[in-house]
C-alpha cells in the first residue's frame, strides 16, 4: 500500500523538480525565473492542443513518444522509491530496465528518422552515439554493484540484506560511482555540459532536435517521459549517497523527495556554472565516467577478496 | 575510521584520473591543490600516527600549507602571466591518457600484490594509490609538452613518493624530515619554473618546451 502511495506521489511530483533547476539557474543569472509549477502548465497547455502529423510520417512516428514515456514510467515501478519495497522486482531487473530505457531511446530515434528531416537525422546520430558510450558506463556500474552486493535488482541494491552504503566495505569506491553517475545523468538526460535543452539553433542540438516535429499531446508525453527519466537517475544517485534505513518508517518519504530536490539543485548549480562542451569533447566526458567506474571496479580487487 | 582513510585515497585517485583528462591548465592547478591537501591529510588519519606530539601536528600543518596552498598558488601566479591557458596538442591524446590511467592502476595493483609488504591492517589501498600517483605523474611528464604541465607531473610524482613514505614508515614523524627536504626541493623547483616559464613566454610568446629544441648557439 505504501509502495503504491510513493509511486503515485513520484508520478505526480516528477514534473515539479525540473522547475527547481530553472529557479536555481534564474537565481544565478539574477533573474526571477519562471514559476515553480511551470512544467505542469506546459504539460496542460500541450495536452489541450491537437497533434499535427506530416504526410510523410508513418505509425512509427506516433509510436515513439508513447513507448519512451511508458518505458520511463515502468522503471519507477521497479525502483525502491523512498526506501519502500518496489511493486515488482526480480533477479536481473536492472538489466531489463536499462534496456527498456534503451528501447525508449530506440523508438525516439526511429521516430526522428521517420520524419526524413536532415536535422533530425543528425540529432538521432548524436543521440545514438552518446547513448552507446553511456551504456558502457552504466553496465560497468552494474558489474561493480554485482561485485559489492551479489545482486542484480534495484530492491537488493538499496533495501536488501547487503545493500549499498558508504559505510560498508568498499564504500569509499561509491565516491567514484557517484561522480560517474552524475556525469551519466547529465549525458542521458541531455543536460547542460553535454546538450543544452534551451538552445535555439538546430545544428547544435542533440535531444531537442529529434522532437522538433512532435506537437501537442505527443510532445507532452515526451516531456513527461524525460521528467521521469531524470527523476529516476536523481533517485538512483540520492539513494547511493544517502541510503534510507527501514526503521525510519514513513518519515523516509519526505526525506527521499527532499533529497532528490537537492540533487536537482546540484544539477542547476552545474548548469549555471558551466558552458556546454564542443561536440567533439562530449565523448571524452562520457568516457571519463566509464574510466571512473572501471577504476572502482578494478579497485574492488583490493577490498573484496 | 578506516573508511575515511579509504575515501581520502579514492579522492586522490579521482584527482589523478581527472588530471589525466583535463586540458585546461587552471583546472589542472586546482586539481593539484585538492590532491596536495588530501595527500598531506592522509597521514593524520592513519591509525599508527594517531599518537603524535605538538611538533608532529605543526609539521603536518606546514605540509598542508605548502602542498595545498603555496605550490598551487605559485603555479597559479605563473599561469596568470603566460598567454597559454590550454594544453592544445599533447604528445598522447586525452582519450589515450585516460586509457593509460586504467592500465597504470591495473599494473599498480599487480605490483602491490607481488611486493608482499606488511602494510598496516585495513590500508591495502595505500600502496596502490601511491604507485598509481607516481606512475601517473611520470606519464603526465612524458606525454605533455607545456612546461607547466610537466612541472605538475613532477609534483604528482612527489605526492606519490610522499604516500609511499606514509605507507611504509610506522611511527615517528621525525622520519618525515627527509620528505620535508624533498618538498623544499620541489618548492624551489616550482619557483624556478615560474621564472623560466616567464622567460620562455617572453621569448617565444608560448610555453611549449619544443621551442627550446630550436635554440642554437
Amino acid at each position: 500500500m505504501e509502495s503504491f502511495f510513493t509511486i503515485a506521489l513520484a508520478l505526480l511530483l516528477a514534473p515539479l523538480f525540473p522547475g527547481i533547476i530553472l529557479k536555481v539557474k534564474a537565481f544565478f543569472a539574477g533573474k526571477k525565473g519562471p514559476p515553480l509549477l511551470i512544467k505542469y502548465y506546459t504539460l496542460l497547455k500541450l495536452l489541450q492542443k491537437g497533434s499535427v502529423y506530416s504526410t510523410s510520417t508513418t505509425f512509427v512516428f506516433k509510436l515513439g513518444p508513447i513507448i519512451s514515456c511508458a518505458g520511463a514510467m515502468m522503471i519507477l515501478l521497479f525502483f525502491p522509491l523512498g526506501g519502500m519495497s518496489p511493486l515488482v522486482s526480480f533477479h536481473g531487473d536492472v538489466i531489463v530496465l536499462f534496456y527498456i530505457l534503451g528501447l525508449g531511446r530506440f523508438f525516439t530515434i526511429a521516430a526522428a528518422l521517420d520524419t526524413a528531416s536532415p536535422f533530425e537525422g543528425m540529432g538521432a546520430a548524436r543521440e545514438a552515439f552518446f547513448g552507446t558510450l553511456a551504456e558502457a558506463s552504466i553496465f560497468a556500474i552494474l558489474i561493480l554493484f554485482y561485485r559489492m552486493t551479489g545482486a542484480l535488482s534495484f530492491a537488493e541494491y538499496f533495501i536488501g540484506a547487503r545493500s549499498i552504503s558508504m559505510a560498508g566495505t568498499a564504500g569509499a569506491l561509491l565516491l567514484l560511482v557517484i561522480v560517474s553517475l552524475f556525469m551519466l545523468l547529465l549525458t542521458e538526460n541531455s543536460r547542460v555540459p553535454v546538450d543544452d535543452p534551451a538552445t535555439h539553433l538546430e545544428l547544435t542540438m542533440i535531444h531537442e532536435v529529434m522532437i522538433l516535429d512532435h506537437s501537442g499531446p505527443d510532445l507532452a508525453l515526451i516531456e513527461l517521459g524525460s521528467f521521469y527519466k531524470l527523476f529516476f537517475y536523481s533517485a538512483f544517485i540520492f539513494l547511493i549517497i544517502f541510503p534510507l534505513k527501514a526503521e525510519w518508517g514513513l518519515f523516509k518519504v519526505p526525506l527521499f523527495f527532499g533529497g532528490i530536490g537537492l540533487v536537482y539543485v546540484a544539477i542547476g548549480l552545474v548548469e549555471s556554472g558551466m558552458a556546454r562542451f564542443k561536440m567533439n569533447l562530449v565523448p571524452k566526458f562520457v568516457l571519463t565516467s566509464l574510466v571512473l567506474v572501471s577504476f572502482a571496479a578494478i579497485l574492488t580487487m583490493e577490498f573484496i577478496k | 575510521m578506516s573508511n575515511i582513510v579509504n575515501i581520502t585515497m579514492v579522492i586522490i585517485l579521482l584527482s589523478v584520473l581527472l588530471s589525466l583528462a583535463s586540458n585546461r591548465l587552471i583546472a589542472l592547478v586546482k586539481i593539484m591543490a585538492l590532491q596536495g591537501i588530501m595527500v598531506s591529510l592522509l597521514p593524520l588519519l592513519l591509525e599508527h600516527h594517531s599518537r603524535m606530539g605538538s611538533g608532529g601536528l605543526i609539521f603536518f600543518q606546514v605540509m598542508i600549507l605548502i602542498k595545498g596552498a603555496l605550490i598551487p598558488g605559485l603555479l597559479y601566479v605563473a599561469l596568470k602571466r603566460v598567454v597559454t591557458k590550454r594544453e592544445i596538442e599533447p604528445i598522447i591524446g586525452y582519450h589515450a591518457s585516460l586509457f593509460a590511467g586504467l592500465i597504470i592502476i591495473l599494473l599498480s595493483i599487480f605490483i602491490t600484490e607481488r611486493l608482499h609488504l606488511s602494510l598496516p591492517k585495513g590500508h591495502d589501498l595505500l600502496l596502490t594509490t601511491a604507485i598509481t600517483t607516481i606512475s601517473a605523474g611520470f606519464f603526465l611528464m612524458m606525454s605533455r609538452k607545456k612546461a607547466i604541465t610537466q612541472v605538475i607531473g613532477y609534483l604528482m610524482l612527489e605526492n606519490g613518493i610522499y604516500l609511499v613514505g606514509t605507507a611504509l614508515t610506522k611511527h615517528a614523524h621525525t622520519l618525515y624530515v627527509v620528505e620535508f627536504g624533498v618538498l623544499l626541493d620541489v618548492l624551489v623547483g616550482v619557483m624556478i619554473m615560474g621564472i623560466i616559464l616567464h622567460n620562455i613566454n617572453h621569448t617565444f610568446d608560448d610555453i611549449d618546451t619544443d621551442h627550446l629544441n630550436l635554440l642554437k648557439d
